[in-house]
Formats: C-alpha cells, sequence, structure tokens
C-alpha cells in the first residue's frame, strides 16, 4: 500500500493506494495521520478510490484519525468508498459514523456547507 | 530459524513479524486466483485470513519472532479451507467483546474477528499442536 497526499481548497486530501491490511505500510500511513493532526490540520479526506479493501486495521486506523480529528475541532471524512469497503462499514455499523462522499469534490464542498 | 516465508505442505510458515502480512498476503490471492475463485471471494477470505494472521503475530505468538505462524490452504471445486495456527498460549474467543455496542464502535481495535467472521460461511477455533490457537475458516463460492 501506497499514499499520496495533496491539498484542494484548503482541505488535504489522503490517497492510499492497494490494500490496507496491518504491518509497516499502515503504520507510515497511521503516522502520516497523526503528523496531520499534530500540524494543526483540520479538514482531512480519506479518498479511498485506489484501496482495494481493508481489513480492521484500516478501520481501526481511519476511526483513530476521526476521533483524534474531531478532538482537536476538526473533521475527517471520505470520498469514493469501494463496495468492498462499504460493506465493511455496513456490517461493523461504522457506517453510522463517517460522512463520505460520491467525489473528492463533494466531500470538499461539504467542509464549507 | 529462517527469517522468511517458507513452504510447508499445503501452505506457508513465518516468523511472527508484521512484515510478512504482505508476502501472505499475496500467497493467499496467487492461491485463491489459480484455483479460479472471483475477485469478491477473495477479498473477503484473504481479508478474513489477515485478522486471524494479525492476531497469530500479535496475541498469540505476542511478536515472538521464534515462534511461527503456520497457514494452510485447501480448496476444492467451490470452496476453500484455511487454517491459521500459532503457538501462544491460546485464548477464549467467547471472551472477546462486540464490537459494535456502546462505546466499543469507536474503538481502534477489537473488530477483526467480528469482520472475519461475516466474510466467511464458518470459523472454528480449536488448540493447535503446540498449544496455541488454531483457526479454520471455510468459504463456499456464492451459488
Amino acid at each position: 500500500m501506497k499514499f499520496s497526499v495533496r491539498e484542494q481548497d484548503g482541505v488535504t486530501i489522503l490517497a492510499p493506494k492497494g490494500k490496507i491490511m496491518g504491518g509497516p505500510d499502515s503504520t507510515e500511513l497511521q503516522e502520516k495521520l497523526r503528523d496531520l493532526i499534530k500540524g494543526n490540520t483540520k479538514r482531512v479526506i480519506i479518498d479511498l478510490a485506489e484501496v482495494d479493501w481493508m481489513n480492521s486495521t484500516g478501520l481501526g486506523i481511519m476511526i483513530a484519525g476521526l476521533t483524534t480529528m474531531r478532538t482537536a475541532a476538526g473533521e475527517l471524512k471520505l470520498s469514493r468508498v469501494t463496495d468492498k469497503i462499504q460493506s465493511l462499514l455496513v456490517i461493523t455499523k461504522l457506517v453510522t459514523v463517517f460522512e463520505s462522499y460520491d467525489s473528492v469534490d463533494e466531500a470538499i464542498k461539504s467542509f464549507t456547507k | 530459524m529462517a527469517r522468511r516465508l517458507s513452504k510447508i505442505p499445503h501452505g506457508v510458515a513465518f516468523p511472527s513479524d508484521q512484515k510478512f502480512l504482505a508476502a501472505v498476503d499475496r500467497y493467499v490471492e496467487q492461491e485463491l486466483k489459480k484455483a479460479g475463485f472471483g475477485k469478491d471471494v477473495i477479498a473477503d477470505v484473504a481479508i478474513s485470513v489477515s485478522e486471524f494472521v494479525n492476531n497469530a503475530i500479535l496475541h498469540g505468538n505476542r511478536q515472538d519472532e521464534s515462534k511461527l505462524v503456520r497457514l494452510e490452504l485447501y480448496h476444492a471445486p467451490g470452496q476453500v479451507t484455511i487454517c491459521v495456527e500459532d503457538e501462544g498460549e491460546g485464548f477464549e474467543p467467547d471472551k472477546v467483546a462486540s464490537p459494535l455496542e456502546g462505546e466499543n464502535l469507536l474503538k481502534e481495535v477489537g473488530r477483526g474477528i467480528f469482520i472475519a467472521k461475516m466474510l466467511v460461511d464458518s470459523v472454528e477455533f480449536s488448540r493447535g499442536e503446540k498449544g496455541g490457537t488454531r483457526v479454520k475458516l471455510f468459504k463456499k463460492l456464492p451459488v
């Protein structure tokens, strides 16, 4: 798993690619999220379009990002959630916790509403 | 002690280090592809296996690299069985809290076994030859 980071309209977009299944790659992603929060980033989107699938480690990283971000008065949202990950969010009820959008642009716009 | 992924009959064995997770995942995916399983079934099985391999490394063998995790994979037309075994002290799966209830919903950890059970047709726990946990996953192809 690799990931890219970019900024658009004041929102940081973190885009992992591949699978988030634990191990060193996942730790890097988690550390990147922590760095963003420490750097006072308040608006983050995790764009999941190119994530084939993830396990509970991946969900845990997203949950940690969300809760830490909210504690710091920020927000973490999801975009382009793939079917497999959406099914994981549904069975774990995390679909009730995360805001998710069909496109990155929609997710960005949601921060200004 | 081999510091790598080693072939064993019907599977692989590897030291208890999370750096082997990606190689194990590739092994499972390749074997299921060769057996003709579709992407959706492969994803379900790979996710479930990864949960138990992670548990075997972290909780079973407590990342003691002198202890091995063994994974065996058996497939027949329309079905696959995978066994993951550690060399730990065993655990009681019934004592795992539901990740859906109350404050557990927002916990970073604790939903792996739940997810794994939801994605395959059956999960059985037993004691392995060395006293650790042996998990047997079974998945049928959708009709």
